[in-house]
């Protein structure tokens, strides 16, 4: 499903023809100096930038943070792209939670005859009764239904019917959007038991969160739920309505899993909600005692796959350890010893099929399976990873997972868990995406299987995934000034009925270079690059994927300084817009999932690969280069007003030692954790009104978490983390880290553009770039 | 010297022993011109309430090849405190403790009344019994609540330190963990598959200790003597009822025109496995309830398809029985397995249709199992077999006993051939084994894994005297049992029966020794050999068989002149013979038709292991007769018997049969039996029925009780078993004034004895 990474370096010398001169009135393609400029950032987190389009065509476009273009200008063709030397692709987050979503029920959902587009505000209306498509050109009839506009109550105003006035809608499908009755929600947990299990203690807070959970879990009163435990055997779990309690069924011949009961593992929520609870309540003390130290997940996923065929639905997997039983076991492929080198990293690759194999069966099932991994050791989540990724499910990692002595990953593990239960959940859905012709997909990024070149099985949806797509223009788009995608989700909801999610999303088709420049969005380039890279670094090599990373810089920027800038400058130089190109690339080779040098377990940099393919983009962002405030001095100025609430905004630093001062609290958001830098000399007030703590040397070593004190400092502190925080689908570990403390070095892993065992400082870097581009 | 009948009598009260002959022909020759062979009727366990356990263990002979016990029948030195065994003759020194022995003061074992004795073995642990429930769950719910019933039942039958498991299987077999709190928890296992005991162990974690164990930390490692899957009921009792009372029927769809999948073969292998791995050598029984036939896996007798039948006798004539063959081996290699640990596997069949027995009968009767067979499980025959089980004696203990062997000791000059009955060779070679086999020979040990106080043993013996070696003056053989056994108590004891009987020269004493025939022993001991024969011979010839033994047997005790069928006659020990001969030939054990190839197996089972009473009935039923003309009386099984103004009794072992004649049923119709002024008649309507309960209450397994009348359709069970001496062959030279004529081609005993009376006297033969 991967494609072979197109080479940057291999277009080196396609721009000798250009004479254009750029419009330097362009705001975004204003050249910044990058060695003497030391102030890059903006103030607040960067925005996707707005497309050259009409006003009223902004007005409608899709929300970029629902679909967004790496250039947000498309070049007219092929060559142009080459020349430009900057990827083109997608960046989609089709399902996310949304606070407004117009909703249709009609019966004819209307779509061109031709190439079945949906019609959407980008279409052009010929006449009353016609409309032209915007991805294939062909005329449409508009159908007599359409001439009614439900909002406005009136007829013969099909322009402004929701679905030409939404760039987001969703539609009740009707029963052609069957291949049959609609599954009920269907969810199977799956559970390790073993006395690794055990030892990490998870199931106590898996079955306590499942228990707070079991009102809000997605689906109607037709939802059932199952559960699977194992070790060296497979438990089933007879819930059936009526019994007096619950009843364990093992399995023991692994070699040939069977299930062991009929219809009774797989149950009605509403029906057998007491068993439920008493099982959930027995299961943490009924393995309290167990010795089993082997784990048959093979065979309790190939259980959980027979469970589930007839239905599709959710699997949810929890794996404290390596499987060592049975098929798809696994043997640790970990060198402790090549942690930190520099040369390659191995074993970035499944070391079985099984996995990806029985994912696509689940797929084909309808099934999707969710991994949790709770581990502390090697767990090879390269392999076990492929059993989610190819079957649309999502992964969970939580290394050195343990429920005493490392309370934060507990914490965090409830509260993901809360999410992950409670979130909105689509089934046996596929999502299509079309796009203007002339333009085509040729690679897919994220968790799915591909079923055809524009479509993506996915046996569930959730709203927390994202995807990415590698685009190439096939045929010059010289006829059209416009150029469209349309990203269509037809799924299941958790309450039986059959629905279609659209986004279309409308840019302005260029024919400069420097219009292409000018368009670049450097957080969606990063990210597609970054996808681009961890393909790359399973197929071929870690080496090629990082120097594939840093021709991509080079070549921009050459691309730049030769063509587009007229200036002929000394030294380096970048348009505006893409200023942050080679901070963000050097903090990417310094990134868990692409680094050298920097001691990094093989599972933990597996899962950030995993974390890049699925993140959405502001969240994949803050894993590449983590937003760092000083919280220390925040005032209320340029602050947030949210209902009650006070939110202070302060501005973003760079990611260097030198923005530290030891009188200072700075907070550093990477995404999934944060982290309170404090130092020595931090004035004491924020230490007592903050931290609740008398004086610097009694902040303890291990707080994860700040307490709620009465104090305006605290309460600001708060407001602004718990804006953070609510602004992002899962909970993140947080850790308070004093200046003097051990644990200082994974807060200044982050502080990327300083020079460490992972490579050049930022300055470095620059000097790097510049020797390759004067290459 | 009391008559040779009383003699029989004591020594069957005694010793629970009958032999054929009770003066034995003193040379190999003579002996084989008997046709009857020398052989006997052991019951080991016979219930002796009068027998006080001897709180030590036997003195044994010190000859290695003997190792016979002290008994009456040794001569004793007391002065130099030696005994001579009456075996081998060795001289044994006795043992330090019997220092105080004298003329005066003499240990039980030498008392000639305790030809019979009991010891308990002191040494070695008590072993705790040992219930394993094996339930088929696929039928229908009424029956299924009706064995639950009595399975919860049972447990308070049970001693609280006896073990008890579960078993349940359908489609899977499930091996369900007892005293699990808050949540029941079992083992699945496909019903396809056939395990080992060793995979068996794996994958019920019992190789691995269980965490309860490790936990309790450094004590010494102990025979554990109990596991997950089998505890003392008085432990999980609630536990257990509750599991049972949660039974439910198997989950699995049964399509229209199918059978259930019903993994008996894999259940039962499971079974045996579980105890084979846990306690092996230890009493046990495999209890199996099963509604239905196996119909998948290893041991299946038909497929799921219900429209091909279950195999019947016709298809295995025509060897067109599918299954039978490889059915059959599965259950004999499990019988074989059991058999060797100790293990008793009942089977209890209660279905419409057959289940298998055929292929399963080697279970119960290898290992000393129960063969039980009813409608269904919702019926007082079930229900009541099932609770005498447990039935236990004045002294409280059960009266069933478990993994017996039985030894025998004999004189030189006679030789133990084989034995027939629910037991297995335990292969002892010796100097009192035979060369030639009769049943289960080649050994002087059988194992009895189940035994209670009827399981009777039919012992053959060869007589290897030569005929020119004359056994002195007065000389007698001796035979000794020696039965091992574990009582239901724990203990494990040692019963030893030590029997003599004269010889005899049988050219001048024959007199004598035809004089001795016991000839009920002798008709159940050639009945059993008729049995063994027809396992494995078709019909026809066993019957050839036996009637040429009756022929020889007739010619060399009969009295008659050379071709002159009116001329014999037969001496009083012999009168009865031919006739049981008679009914033999015509009995379900012999006679296949109109049974189903489970019911001979069932009727041969019971037929094998009971005792020589209870044979008796088995092979020519009892008639009595009730009537105004005075009191009940045994009348002849004959349709004679069957009068207007009568109201009949039989009893076929199987079943109970209360017959009302013609006048009797009319009278009870028109309610005569609810006026005071015929409360005669009512006294004669409840008589029978009172008696007919005594024996429903004692019998075990309870019999079928049917109530029918003249005319009534069950009235052909007793028409089936009269001797047809009015058929309609024959009735008109007997006209219909009495009696009432059978619609029969069998021949009636009449014709039968008169063509053997003409073959017995005939040159020819
Ligand atoms: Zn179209
Ligand atoms: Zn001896």
């Amino acid at each position: 499903y991967s494609q072979p990474f197109p080479n940057m370096s291999q277009l080196s010398t396609a721009l000798g023809g250009l004479s254009g001169v750029p419009e330097l009135e362009m705001e975004a393609l204003m050249p910044v100096n990058l060695l003497q400029e030391r102030s890059l950032l903006p103030v607040r987190p960067l925005e996707a930038p707005e497309p050259n389009l009409s006003s009223e065509l902004k007005k409608v476009n899709c929300s970029p943070q629902t679909f967004r273009c790496t250039l947000s200008s498309i070049p007219q063709t092929q060559a142009l792209l080459n020349k430009a030397r900057l990827p083109l692709g997608l960046l989609l987050h089709p399902f996310r939670d949304l606070q407004q979503l117009p909703v249709i029920t009609s019966n004819t959902i209307v779509r061109c005859r031709s190439c079945r587009t949906y019609i959407n505000p980008f279409v052009s209306f010929l006449d009353q009764r016609r409309w032209k498509c915007n991805l294939c050109y062909r005329v449409n009839d508009v159908p007599d239904e359409f001439m009614y506009n439900p909002v406005t109550r009136s007829y013969g105003e099909p322009h402004k019917r929701p679905e030409v006035q939404n760039a987001t809608v969703e539609f009740i499908a009707s029963s052609d959007y069957m291949l049959r009755p609609p599954q009920p929600a269907v969810y199977l947990f799956v559970l390790d038991v073993s006395h690794n299990a055990v030892e990490a203690g998870y199931l106590q807070h898996f079955c306590d969160s499942l228990l707070d959970n079991l009102d809000k879990l997605p689906g109607d009163t037709r939802m059932r739920v199952g559960f699977l435990t194992f070790d060296s055997t497979v438990h089933f779990y007879n819930l059936q309505e009526g019994l007096s309690q619950p009843q364990m069924l093992v399995v023991s011949d692994i070699d040939d899993i069977f299930i062991p009961s009929h219809d009774s593992l797989m149950v009605s929520l509403k029906d057998s909600m007491e068993l439920v609870k008493d099982l959930l309540g027995a299961l943490p003390s009924m393995f309290r005692e167990s010795r089993e130290t082997h784990s048959a997940l093979g065979p309790a996923l190939q259980a959980a796959h027979q469970l589930m065929s007839p239905t599709g639905g959710r699997v949810s997997v929890f794996q404290t350890q390596l499987p060592s039983l049975g098929a798809g076991l696994l043997q640790s492929r970990e060198d402790p010893n090549q942690r930190s080198s520099s040369k390659g990293v191995q074993h970035l690759g499944p070391a079985t099929d099984f996995y990806k194999k029985l994912a696509l069966d689940c797929s084909g099932q309808q099934i999707a399976v969710d991994l949790f991994l709770l581990s502390s050791q090697y767990a090879d989540l390269a392999s076990l990873a492929c059993v989610s990724k190819y079957s649309a499910g999502s992964i969970f990692y939580y290394p050195s997972y343990h429920h005493v002595h490392n309370p934060a990953q507990r914490d965090k593990f409830r509260k993901d868990l809360d999410r992950y239960l409670s979130r909105k959940i689509g089934f046996e859905a596929v999502m299509r995406i079309r796009c203007t012709k002339g333009l085509s997909i040729h690679t897919f990024h994220g968790n799915f299987f591909v079923r055809s070149t524009d479509l993506l099985s996915l046996a569930n949806v959730n709203p927390d995934s994202a995807f990415a797509v590698q685009m190439s223009i096939d045929d010059s788009l010289v006829d059209s000034s416009l150029a469209c995608f349309q990203a269509a989700l037809l799924y299941t909801s958790s309450k039986g009925k059959r629905r279609i999610r659209v986004h279309t999303l409308c840019l302005p088709v260029v024919s400069q270079l420097s219009d292409v420049f000018a368009g670049a969005d450097v957080q969606a380039i990063t990210c597609l690059l970054a996808n681009m890279a961890i393909d790359r670094s399973v197929s071929s090599s870690l080496s090629d994927a990082r120097d594939a990373l840093l021709n991509a810089v080079v070549d921009g920027l050459s691309v730049y300084r030769n063509t587009v800038s007229s200036l002929q400058q000394h030294g380096l130089v970048a348009p505006d817009n893409l200023r942050l190109f080679p901070i963000y690339i050097l903090a990417l080779l310094k990134q868990k999932a692409l680094r050298t040098g920097a001691s990094t377990r093989l599972d933990e940099r597996v899962f950030a690969m995993c974390e890049f393919k699925t993140q959405p983009l502001q969240q994949a962002m803050r894993m590449v280069y983590p937003d760092m405030y000083r919280i220390d001095t925040m005032s209320d100025q340029g602050a947030l007003h949210l209902n009650d609430t006070v939110v202070p905004q302060p501005r973003l630093l760079h990611l260097s030692a030198e923005r530290l001062s030891r009188d200072g609290a700075f907070l550093l958001d990477c995404g999934s954790v944060f982290y309170l830098w404090v130092g020595k000399c931090v004035n004491e007030m924020f230490i007592r009104d903050v931290l609740g703590c008398p004086n610097y040397a009694s902040i303890p070593p291990n707080m994860t978490e700040i307490p709620e004190l009465e104090t305006t400092l605290s309460a600001r502190v708060r407001a602004f983390l718990d804006w953070l925080q609510d602004n992002r689908a899962f909970s993140s570990l947080f850790y308070v880290v004093r200046e003097d403390a051990s644990a200082n070095s994974s807060f200044f892993q982050h502080m990327v553009e300083d020079r460490s065992e992972m490579g050049l400082s930022y300055h470095e870097f620059l000097q790097n770039l510049l020797q390759q581009m004067s290459k | 010297m009391a008559t040779f009948p009383e003699f029989i009598s004591q020594n069957e009260e005694r010793d629970g022993v009958r032999f054929s002959w009770n003066v034995w022909p003193s040379s190999r020759l003579e002996a084989t011109r008997m046709v009857v062979p020398v052989a006997a009727l052991v019951t080991p366990l016979r219930e002796r309430p009068d027998l006080p356990p001897i709180q030590y263990e036997p003195v044994l002979c010190s000859r290695a090849t003997c190792r016979a016990v002290l008994n009456p029948l040794c001569q004793v030195d007391y002065r130099a405190k030696l005994w001579a065994c009456n075996f081998c003759y060795q001289r044994n020194q006795f043992p330090p403790t019997y220092a105080g022995i004298s003329e005066v003061n003499q240990p039980a074992e030498l008392l000639p009344q305790f030809s019979t004795i009991e010891y308990v073995v002191q040494r070695g642990p008590q072993m705790p019994l040992i219930f394993l429930y094996v339930v088929d769950t696929c039928m229908e719910d009424d029956d299924l609540q009706a064995l639950k019933e009595s399975l919860q039942m049972s447990l308070s039958l049970l001693p609280p330190t006896a073990l008890v498991g579960l078993i349940t299987f359908g489609r899977m077999v499930q091996v369900h963990e007892l005293g699990c709190e808050g949540i029941s928890k079992s083992y699945v296992f496909r019903g396809t598959k056939d395990l080992s005991a060793k995979q068996l162990q794996e994958m019920l974690g019992l190789t691995k200790p269980s965490a309860a164990q490790g936990a309790r930390g450094q004590q010494a490692p102990q025979q554990p003597l109990s596991n997950r899957f089998l505890q003392p009921v008085q432990k999980i009792d609630m536990n257990l009822t509750d599991l049972l009372g949660e039974l439910q029927r198997d989950p699995w769809p049964v399509t229209q025109g199918k059978r259930p999948l019903r993994s008996l073969g894999v259940a039962m292998s499971i079974a045996v496995g579980l105890l084979e791995c846990t306690f092996p050598n230890t009493g046990a029984r495999i209890m199996t309830f099963i509604g239905g036939p196996a119909t998948q896996g290893p041991g299946m007798v038909v497929g799921d398809e219900l429209k091909t039948p279950i195999r019947s006798w016709h298809d295995i004539e025509k060897d067109n029985a599918k299954y039978m063959k490889k059915a059959t081996k599965h259950y004999e290699a499990l019988a074989s397995r059991a058999s060797s640990n100790g293990h008793i596997m009942d089977v209890y069949a209660c279905a419409l249709d057959q289940t298998g027995l055929l292929e399963m009968k080697c279970c119960s009767n290898h290992t000393g199992g129960y063969m039980v067979m009813a409608d269904s499980f919702n019926t007082s025959l079930f229900k009541q077999t099932f609770q005498r089980v447990f039935t236990k004696d004045v002294q409280g203990a059960f009266k069933m006993a478990f993994a017996a062997t039985l030894e025998i000791k004999t004189s030189r000059e006679i030789k133990v051939s084989g034995a027939i009955g629910p037991c297995v060779s335990l292969n002892a070679k010796g100097p009192c084994v035979s060369e030639n086999e009769i049943g289960t020979g080649g050994t002087c040990q059988w194992k009895m894994c189940g035994l209670d106080q009827s399981t009777t043993l039919a012992l053959y013996f060869e007589v290897v005297n030569q005929h020119n070696a004359p056994i002195p003056q007065g000389g007698r053989g001796a035979l000794q049992f020696v039965t091992q056994y574990q009582h239901s108590s724990g203990q494990r004891r040692i019963r030893v029966t030590t029997t003599a009987r004269n010889w005899a020269d049988a050219q001048t004493q024959i007199q004598t020794i035809a004089a001795s025939f016991d000839q009920e022993a002798a008709a159940i001991l050639m009945a059993r050999l008729a049995v063994q024969r027809a396992e494995s011979e078709e019909g026809p010839d066993v019957l050839r068989w036996l009637d040429r033994q009756l022929i020889r047997l007739c010619q060399k005790f009969g009295d008659y002149h050379k071709d002159d069928p009116n001329s014999f006659r037969f001496s009083e020990t012999f009168s009865l013979y031919p006739q049981f001969m008679f009914h033999l030939r015509r009995s379900p054990f012999l006679q296949v038709f109109n049974n189903s190839p489970d019911e001979s197996s069932y009727y041969r089972h019971q037929f094998i292991r009971h005792d020589l009473t209870q044979a008796l009935i088995m092979v020519q039923p009892v008639l009595y007769a009730y009537s105004f003309n005075g009191p009940p009386e045994p009348v002849l099984l004959d349709s004679s018997s069957i009068l207007p103004d009568r109201i009949l009794l039989m009893d076929t072992f199987f079943q109970i049969l209360i017959y009302h004649g013609e006048m009797v049923a009319q009278w009870r119709k028109a309610g005569y039996q609810e006026m005071s002024e015929y409360e005669n008649f009512r006294h004669l309507l409840q008589a029978p029925v009172d008696d007919a309960q005594e024996l429903l209450h004692t019998r075990f397994p309870m019999p079928r009780y049917i109530d029918t009348e003249h005319g009534g359709s069950q009235a052909r069970f007793l028409l089936s078993k009269v001797n047809p001496s009015q058929t309609h062959n024959n009735m008109y030279t007997w006209g219909q004034e009495s009696g009432a004529p059978i619609l029969t081609d069998d021949v009636s005993l009449q014709v039968f004895m008169d063509h053997l009376k003409k073959l017995a006297v005939s040159s020819a033969a």
